[in-house]
């Protein structure tokens, strides 16, 4: 009985994490472990082949001009967007840190790109993105310059891509950056004032070592976000012209379900799980290491 | 005992009043195809109180995966189902869908051969597993006022005569394009190049076996660029609106791939600044004849249907030339029979259909293969390689052509 109710003791909380557990194992880890499973398959559901293959995915993968591109192009992706967002909203954080008149107004403004759909963004930059009839070629020609061909040209169209992401998600590395600089303790600038230290060298010492963890939050975040990029893709460019903005996500979805060839689009999620991984892992420990 | 028996009786009438009607669950496409379809299945109810039916209007992607994924699996969710006739391989091939002849129907020999042809497994004359619904055919448009005026042949005859004519008008017409066509990859592009390959006398598969890779596909390939040159900027990126927006402004001189269902806005003065200076043609040819895209839209029945007799009235119902009449004059929508597509009320209407005939009569179907998306995604994603001069035509159709081989020979 006593040993009993020691066992209880010790082992009572697992019940009640059991039905997270349970969500955990069915939602994450089985599907990862079947995507492992499947991408040393050649699987085709729709066509009843399914047989062993063992690296066969990822040989094929690596020598496919369309995912090697997406690869190259989801790297580009993720770390322009993910820094250009994080210093536009340092940027803003450290505006919006200052006391001013019209500040709580102004805020909602700031972070409006992020309450739309992506759907509905990207139709609207579609349109302005238009060759002919778009706003932004309108005020390029009005201003006497040559118009620019937003999507169209192979070498640009990625980065007007860019610039969509960016637009629309500024506002969140802004928030949890402003987040990070209310929580620094007045007093420390005071102090630091004390001791001679003013502008830059206050935002070099005191500023930046503290605001870091929340840098490296939203680093994470957002290199995360876009590094799984297929949304602003599909409707903006559906991946062309030719290869110009395809990515990682975007030819796992059409392998997977437009050509259900299920073996190489696991093989590929496989590779993209393991780059995000290692993203992550280099994130995670740069904080920890902040954090001793 | 008597007691019994009124109980057994009163159970029986409630039994027959709450019969719920016969329902049929039908998958089809949105926008004008199911506006149409909705037509015929009012009529339908209409004439039939005693069944019900739900139409389903789904999006072109997202009615494909939902039918593969209901069929491959005998869900049974829909008894009739609207097909893209390229599915059609896959679906009768696997026994997704009901044998028409087994439920005792044999066509009326008022269907436009071609049509009919792609209903059946094998093609051409095997087993009859569906019906052709929507006579859809690729269409050549032109502006005859221009081609006179610059004294061209009309119509082109030839893929070379179009080249000249884009040429021509592109050079003397300020603000007048050559040429217009969808280049956005995948089915636009293939669906775009298909009549000039095979005007060319190239394939993408003959009898199982990858062609693509020949002296005539490279020829056909070049020549689209050729085309390209007449061509607005962005046309790599181009799906069907923007060449219907360059034709309705009056920006375009040629369109090479026009279909029946956006036709009637050239003749509309609301939307079109060119009322009756557009004319509609069959492809032109070079060294094969005109070698038209069919696109048509099949009505089958689901195996797993446990409707199939209702289901087959139904399909009887909307494939009549009564309700394609009825469809086409309400609808614009594109009829598979003969005798509606001469039918001199509907000429009367939409003056294009003896070409459209032509036409769906010299159309071609696309290859008759298990894997047409994968191959049709390959090929557009090549192609549109090619045309924004990443890879040689050369090269592109070679990596083109060992991938669908790879696909094929499984």
């Amino acid at each position: 009985m006593r040993r009993f109710r020691r066992w209880r003791r010790k082992y009572s909380y697992f019940l009640f994490l059991l039905p997270a557990l349970i969500l955990i194992v069915f939602l994450t880890v089985y599907p990862l472990v079947r995507v492992f499973y499947l991408s040393f398959y050649r699987y085709n559901p729709i066509r009843r082949v399914e047989r062993f293959a063992g690296f066969a995915n990822y040989l094929r993968l690596f020598s496919d001009r369309f995912f090697l591109t997406g690869l190259k192009n989801t790297f580009l992706f993720s770390v322009g967007a993910t820094v250009t967002e994080v210093l536009l909203g340092l940027g803003l954080a450290l505006l919006f840190n200052v006391k001013f008149r019209g500040r709580k107004l102004l805020l909602p403004l700031v972070i409006f790109p992020m309450m739309f759909s992506t759907m509905v963004i990207c139709a609207i930059w579609r349109s302005m993105y238009h060759y002919d009839y778009g706003i932004f070629n309108y005020a390029l020609r009005s201003l006497g310059f040559e118009p620019v061909k937003w999507l169209i040209n192979k070498d640009l169209a990625l980065w007007s891509v860019v610039l969509v992401d960016i637009w629309q998600w500024t506002p969140m590395a802004f928030l949890i950056l402003l987040a990070g600089l209310q929580s620094i303790p007045g007093e420390l600038y005071e102090a630091a004032r004390v001791d001679g230290a003013t502008g830059a060298r206050l935002f070099r010492h005191v500023t930046l070592p503290l605001l870091r963890n929340h840098i490296f939050l939203a680093l994470l975040l957002r290199s995360i976000d876009t590094f799984k990029i297929f949304d602003k893709v599909y409707a903006l460019t559906g991946g062309g012209p030719g290869t110009a903005t395809e990515t990682i996500s975007f030819y796992i979805y059409r392998q997977g379900f437009t050509y259900f060839n299920m073996g190489r689009a696991s093989a590929a999620a496989v590779v993209m799980f393991l780059a995000v991984s290692a993203v992550s892992l280099l994130y995670i420990r740069q904080v920890w290491r902040g954090e001793k | 005992m008597r007691k019994v028996a009124l109980l057994l009786v009163f159970l029986l009438g409630i039994a027959v009043l709450a019969l719920p009607k016969e329902k049929l669950v039908i998958a089809g496409r949105d926008g004008g195809y199911g506006a149409a379809l909705q037509i015929a299945v009012d009529i339908f109810m209409e004439r039939n109180p005693d069944v019900e039916i739900e139409l389903l209007k789904l999006p072109y992607k997202g009615l494909y995966e939902k039918l593969v994924i209901d069929l491959s699996a005998g869900g049974g969710a829909y008894d009739i189902v609207m097909l893209d006739d390229p599915w059609a391989t896959e679906f009768m091939s696997l026994g997704w869908l009901q044998s028409l002849e087994e439920l005792g129907y044999t066509p009326d020999p008022d269907f436009v051969p071609t049509a009919l042809s792609v209903c059946r497994y094998p093609y051409p004359d095997g087993e009859l597993y569906s019906l052709p619904h929507v006579g859809n055919v690729e269409l050549f448009a032109y502006r005859k006022d221009l081609f006179d005026k610059y004294g061209l042949a009309s119509p082109p005859k030839t893929w070379a005569d179009v080249l000249e004519a884009a040429a021509v008008i592109s050079a003397n017409e300020p603000g007048v394009h050559g040429v217009v066509f969808r280049g956005r990859k995948g089915n636009p592009i293939v669906t775009g190049f298909l009549p000039i390959l095979w005007g060319f006398g190239a394939d993408i598969v003959e009898e199982g076996k990858v062609v693509l890779n020949s002296r005539e596909a490279v020829a056909a390939l070049k020549f689209f660029l050729l085309l390209k040159q007449y061509a607005p900027e962005g046309v790599e990126i181009w799906n069907s609106s923007e060449v219907k927006e360059a034709l309705l402004a009056g920006d375009a001189a040629i369109a090479i791939e026009v279909w029946p269902a956006w036709v009637p806005d050239l003749d509309n003065h609301d939307k079109s600044k060119v009322v009756g200076k557009v004319e509609i043609a069959p492809a032109p040819g070079l060294v094969e004849k005109s070698s038209p895209m069919l696109g048509a839209w099949l009505l089958g029945i689901s195996s797993a249907s446990r409707h199939k007799e209702l289901a087959l009235k139904f399909l009887e119902f909307v494939t009549s030339a009564e309700i394609q009449k009825v469809l086409t004059l309400q609808a614009g929508h594109a009829p598979t029979r003969v005798s509606v597509l001469t039918d001199p009320e509907v000429v009367a209407k939409y003056r294009w259909f003896p070409s459209q005939l032509a036409a769906l009569e010299s159309a071609v179907p696309r290859p008759r293969v298990l894997v047409w998306s994968e191959i049709e995604g390959i090929l557009g994603e090549y192609l549109q390689l090619a045309l924004i001069g990443e890879l040689s035509p050369e090269k592109a159709l070679a990596e083109a052509a060992e991938r669908i081989a790879e696909v094929v020979g499984e």
